[in-house]
């Protein structure tokens, strides 16, 4: 056979398939850039009905979202609560069956809520345990306590106490000039790791003390907090400012208005 | 326009644009997918696929680099994913048909005869294993210089030299083996 006896170099073979491809018969080129133009509108129009689809779908899930969110039960699961320092105030009832958070949580821990079953009842401030001087209760916690300056004939508070709220809270109290049992004035001071709980306001508001955001909430609603190994709850019917300076979370609870109260607020030194 | 402009346009969306760079490599991703398929109604179906694939990836396109052996990058694969997906007795009648060369006319006119000779070559490539075709297809059939046909065959240019080393050999015992008209023309 002819495959034994001749051999091919490669520069033949080579030449071989250089030849083929110039005399290879391609058929014609189709009309690919019409085909590519059709199909790449097609589906730019495919894409931009899914598109109108995909926005109507939106729109339609916003509208259903914005008319759950109409209803208070709703609205509550969705936004539980509202974080401000040490002091968290629940939006919603707490479930029955939630966990109580521990004594230690940290401010921006997840919200639980219940308390413990059987909180003690506290009626007034002035029953508080811990009542001190001024100046044992400074030297007892690693912040500076503050007073205010305004207003001017206010003086220095009656009362002053300090509780283990998961951490240390000094209770200045001033008391009402005519009725000496009755609270005029109380700011409390929380340092790092106290944690306290207010449950549904009736009022809530944001407002800034010191261009800093700040919350308005008033009573009748419940504070809670552990004292120590216990857990404590007072019904507060006052009003109350909330803000923060430093790790130190300030609460101002009083009968006055939200703007007297700011001008409290941004006097203290 | 320069390619670079067009394929800027394109990636904002231009249709134009990129049909301008579609008339200009249709014809070689055509050839590709039909050197690949051996059916032009497949090759046709491949060539437009690359160019709708190629227009919605083109943000992915490094522009520094040709479009070219990237446009016969994404021929390769398409090809070879269509292949697979043929079926087994399309396959075997592929097989079948290549297992009879064609016969050279006897006096045929020049051009009816070399254009039967490059058949019968091709025919010889086809029975080479799929990585050896697709090297000597972007080689010689399409003339991409070696790093055209590296990019194209996304080796390395060292590699494309080695790999049509082997292609050709393998070729060259088919030939002898399988076509031995082709080599007694060739010789004499």
């Amino acid at each position: 056979m002819s495959q034994e006896t001749i051999d091919l170099s490669n520069s033949q073979i080579e030449a071989l398939i250089i030849e083929a491809a110039n005399n290879l018969p391609y058929p014609p080129t189709p009309d690919i850039i019409g085909v590519v133009k059709q199909q790449l509108t097609a589906k730019q129009s495919h894409i931009t009905i899914q598109t109108r689809h995909l926005v109507w779908a939106t729109l339609i899930v916003l509208f259903i979202l914005a008319g759950l969110l109409v209803v208070p039960q709703v609205r509550a699961a969705v936004v539980e609560f509202l974080q401000l320092g040490a002091i968290r105030v629940l939006l919603v009832e707490p479930t029955p069956t939630a966990a109580t958070p521990p004594p230690t949580a940290s401010p921006k821990a997840p919200p639980t809520a219940t308390p413990r079953p059987s909180p003690t009842p506290i009626t007034s401030l002035l029953n508080l345990a811990g009542q001190m001087t001024f100046a044992e209760a400074q030297s007892r916690v690693d912040f500076p306590i503050r007073l205010p300056a305004e207003p001017s004939d206010l003086g220095p508070p009656d009362t002053v106490f300090l509780q283990d709220w998961g951490g240390p809270a000094v209770i200045l109290v001033w008391l009402e000039p005519d009725h000496r049992d009755q609270v005029h004035l109380s700011l409390h001071q929380l340092g790092a790791n106290t944690f306290v709980q207010k449950v549904q306001p009736k009022v809530l508001r944001e407002t800034e003390v010191h261009g800093e955001r700040a919350l308005w909430t008033e009573g009748p609603y419940l504070l809670q907090l552990r004292n120590g190994g216990y857990d404590v709850q007072r019904l507060v019917e006052g009003h109350v400012l909330l803000w923060q300076e430093g790790e130190v979370t300030y609460r101002l609870e009083s009968n006055l208005s939200l703007e007297e109260a700011v001008r409290i607020a941004e006097s203290i030194r | 326009m320069s390619e670079a402009n067009l394929i800027q346009q394109a990636r904002r969306g231009d249709e134009v644009a990129w049909a301008m760079l579609v008339g200009q490599y249709q014809e070689a991703v055509f050839r590709l997918a039909y050197l690949l398929l051996a059916d032009a109604d497949e090759a046709k179906d491949v060539a437009q696929e690359v160019f709708i694939r190629a227009f919605y990836a083109l943000d992915r396109f490094d522009s520094s680099r040709p479009l070219h052996p990237w446009l016969l990058s994404i021929t390769t694969n398409l090809a070879r994913n269509r292949q697979r997906s043929l079926g087994r007795y399309l396959a075997a009648v592929t097989r079948w048909f290549q297992t009879e060369p064609e016969p050279v006319m006897p006096n045929p006119g020049d051009e009816h005869l070399r254009q039967q000779e490059a058949k019968t070559l091709w025919q010889a490539v086809q029975r080479l294993s799929r990585a050896d075709q697709e090297i000597i297809y972007l080689r010689y059939f399409l003339e991409l210089s070696v790093e055209e046909a590296a990019e194209a065959a996304e080796i390395a240019p060292g590699t494309v030299k080695s790999r049509l080393h082997r292609a050709l050999n393998r070729l060259r015992t088919t030939v002898m083996e399988e076509f031995p008209t082709l080599q007694e023309e060739r010789i004499g």
